[in-house]
């Protein structure tokens, strides 16, 4: 049975409207796109969504009380809010450096590290 | 070295946000070797420190960066290349004596007040957010009302949530961030208000930002009253006409605690107007020649203060250049005065700068009145050049030939934003 699915391609400010149909997992057509990019976002968000992650864990010693961290590299996108959570857990200790690896292969995917997005010195050392 | 602080300089910039620093380093690179970078925040950054969502760098480094990995990166090269830079340094005034030298008063925390003197000043203290004021929303005055950067302080800085139930006026890309920041940390985002048709913000972030948390977006709808004592504990919400008024008789209320305002930027002026520099109104900076100096000789402009760029790619080259030429002045090169006024047109807002120089390259930066597609930007009728789309939100860049002015003999040039005919359309 054919089913269909809507997107708004992210690849420029024209956001077309996408309408995807698929058969179970098997993609039967893509419509609405104004240049390639758009046929490719479809098929990417229907087949493995993925988002940047990127938010704050608690520092201590250091001039901020939150270091912004991100994921090196996006994640499943059902993944977002659990991932936030487990980040949360995180209590560092300055100094930090920029792309230090906070927690490596993170939820269990190879490859896919927590690292931080800039260097926090402990606040008695920056002048 | 941080906090080292001499006399004199050739170049003193206000502000270390991307545009200071790029200012800096352009200066720096064009061999003026005292450079001092002034922010009264406690570091270097600017707003990119709080921006820590990636979509930075594109451009100039192609590679996806957060705010704060963009500003580091910068903040190291600046360093290295031995510029002064003193934080929590407020800027609180600046005057010219009458052989153009500039004397820069600044307030530090721990020096006191103290005054350093420079052949040439770049301004780059970027801009500030509207707030409920500059829209005057009827109703009382309780807590938790408050522009949507200063939240994203709060939240990314310092550690603190404005709130737990929270509505969003304005969809441009701040407000739309802002919403799935709070999502992310547990807050439930009740609905972003936005007064015109479409969306301010990139689509990207309509997608990922409202769509993938399920925020309603209410295109057309305004807020058009806040109820509550101490605390926020309701908004009326009205959609609006034609004329952009609130039709009272079909508003309803949203229960929040919190109300974030994300309504727009403005540049942060006061001290060029304190110098009696000229600004533009549709711009609300400076007016600036094609080397970025303002109506004071000696003064130049760059990044949010000069207008609000979108992109910080864009905010880093106007930047750099901004630095050389301030440099070039306090090296005594002189150039001569631009003779050529740009002016804009049909469906164009604004364009920086305002004046030309035949036998130079420039960039031009403009945004649009209203979007557009597809369209053409016609620069007199020297050049034409079509785009797929034009948005107010997305800001254009126009690189304009050294030899496209040599055979002009006008003195003013107007940037228009034209429908395409019918025949053009079809390549
Ligand atoms: C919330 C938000 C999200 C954004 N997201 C993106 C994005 O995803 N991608 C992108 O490319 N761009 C983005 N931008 C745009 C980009 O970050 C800005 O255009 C850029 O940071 C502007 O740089 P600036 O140096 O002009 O201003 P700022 O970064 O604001 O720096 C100005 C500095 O001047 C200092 N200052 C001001 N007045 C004084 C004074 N009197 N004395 C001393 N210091 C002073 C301030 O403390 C500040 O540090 C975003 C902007 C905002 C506000
Ligand atoms: S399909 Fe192409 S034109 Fe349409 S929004 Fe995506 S990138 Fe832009």
């Amino acid at each position: 049975m054919t089913e269909a699915k809507q997107y708004t391609c992210i690849g420029c400010p024209i956001g077309c409207p996408l309408h995807l149909e698929h058969d179970g997992n098997t993609i039967k057509e893509v419509s609405g796109y104004e240049c390639d990019r758009g046929a490719k976002y479809a098929h990417q968000e229907f087949i493995d969504p993925r988002r940047s992650l990127s938010t704050t864990v608690a520092i201590s010693g250091a001039m901020w009380p939150r270091l912004p961290i991100r994921t090196c590299k996006p994640i499943h996108k059902d993944q977002v809010l659990e991932a936030v959570r487990k980040i949360q857990a995180l209590k560092l200790q300055a100094p930090v450096k920029m792309g230090q690896v906070l927690i490596r292969d993170f939820m269990g995917e190879k490859g896919i590290d927590v690292v931080a997005c800039r260097t926090m010195k402990r606040a008695d050392e920056s002048s | 070295m941080l906090g080292r602080v001499e006399k004199k300089y050739g170049v003193v910039v206000v502000g270390g946000g991307p545009a200071g620093l790029g200012a800096a380093l352009g200066a720096r690179d064009y061999g003026e070797d005292k450079v001092l970078i002034l922010d009264r925040e406690p570091e270097a950054g600017g707003i990119l420190l709080q921006c820590i969502h990636s979509g930075f760098g594109l451009h100039y480094f192609k590679e996806e960066l957060t705010g704060p990995e963009y500003a580091q990166r910068f903040i190291e090269k600046v360093i290295d290349h031995d510029v002064d830079i003193l934080p929590a340094s407020y800027v609180s005034r600046i005057a010219a004596d009458s052989d153009g030298i500039k004397k820069v008063r600044i307030i530090n925390e721990k020096r006191g007040i103290l005054t350093v003197e420079a052949q040439a000043v770049v301004l780059a203290m970027g801009c500030r957010e509207r707030t409920r004021g500059a829209v005057r929303i009827p109703g009382t005055r309780p807590s938790g009302i408050l522009t949507a950067g200063l939240a994203q302080k709060f939240v990314n800085l310092m550690g603190y949530l404005p709130g737990k139930k929270i509505a969003i006026l304005g969809s441009g890309d701040i407000g739309l961030i802002m919403a799935r920041r709070l999502s992310l940390e547990g807050c439930e985002v009740v609905g972003v208000f936005e007064l015109m048709p479409y969306s301010n913000g990139l689509s990207r972030n309509v997608v990922q930002c409202l769509n993938d948390f399920n925020i309603p977006l209410h295109l057309s709808n305004t807020v058009a009253a806040i109820h509550g004592r101490d605390r926020v504990e309701k908004i009326t919400v009205a959609p609006v006409g034609k004329d952009l008024k609130p039709d009272l008789a079909r508003a309803w209320d949203v229960p929040c605690d919190t109300l974030l305002i994300s309504i727009g930027l403005i540049p942060e002026n006061e001290l060029t107007q304190n110098l009696g520099i000229s600004l533009d109104v549709a711009t609300g900076g400076p007016r600036v020649s094609s080397t970025l100096e303002t109506s004071m000789p000696g003064v130049f402009a760059c990044g949010n203060v000069l207008h609000v760029h979108d992109l910080v790619d864009f905010v880093t080259n106007e930047s750099l250049l901004a630095g050389r030429f301030a440099a070039e002045l306090s090296r005594g090169v002189r150039r001569p005065g631009d003779n050529i006024q740009l002016l804009p047109g049909e469906n164009v807002r604004y364009c920086v700068p305002h004046t030309l120089n035949p036998g130079h390259k420039h960039t031009v930066y403009l945004r649009c009145k209203a979007p557009m597609k597809p369209c053409k930007i016609r620069v007199g009728n020297l050049i034409e050049k079509k785009l797929r789309f034009v948005f107010p939100a997305e800001m254009i860049m126009l690189k304009l030939k050294p030899d496209l002015l040599d055979k002009f003999h006008g003195d003013s040039l107007r940037i228009d934003i034209l429908p395409l005919a019918k025949e053009e359309r079809n390549d």
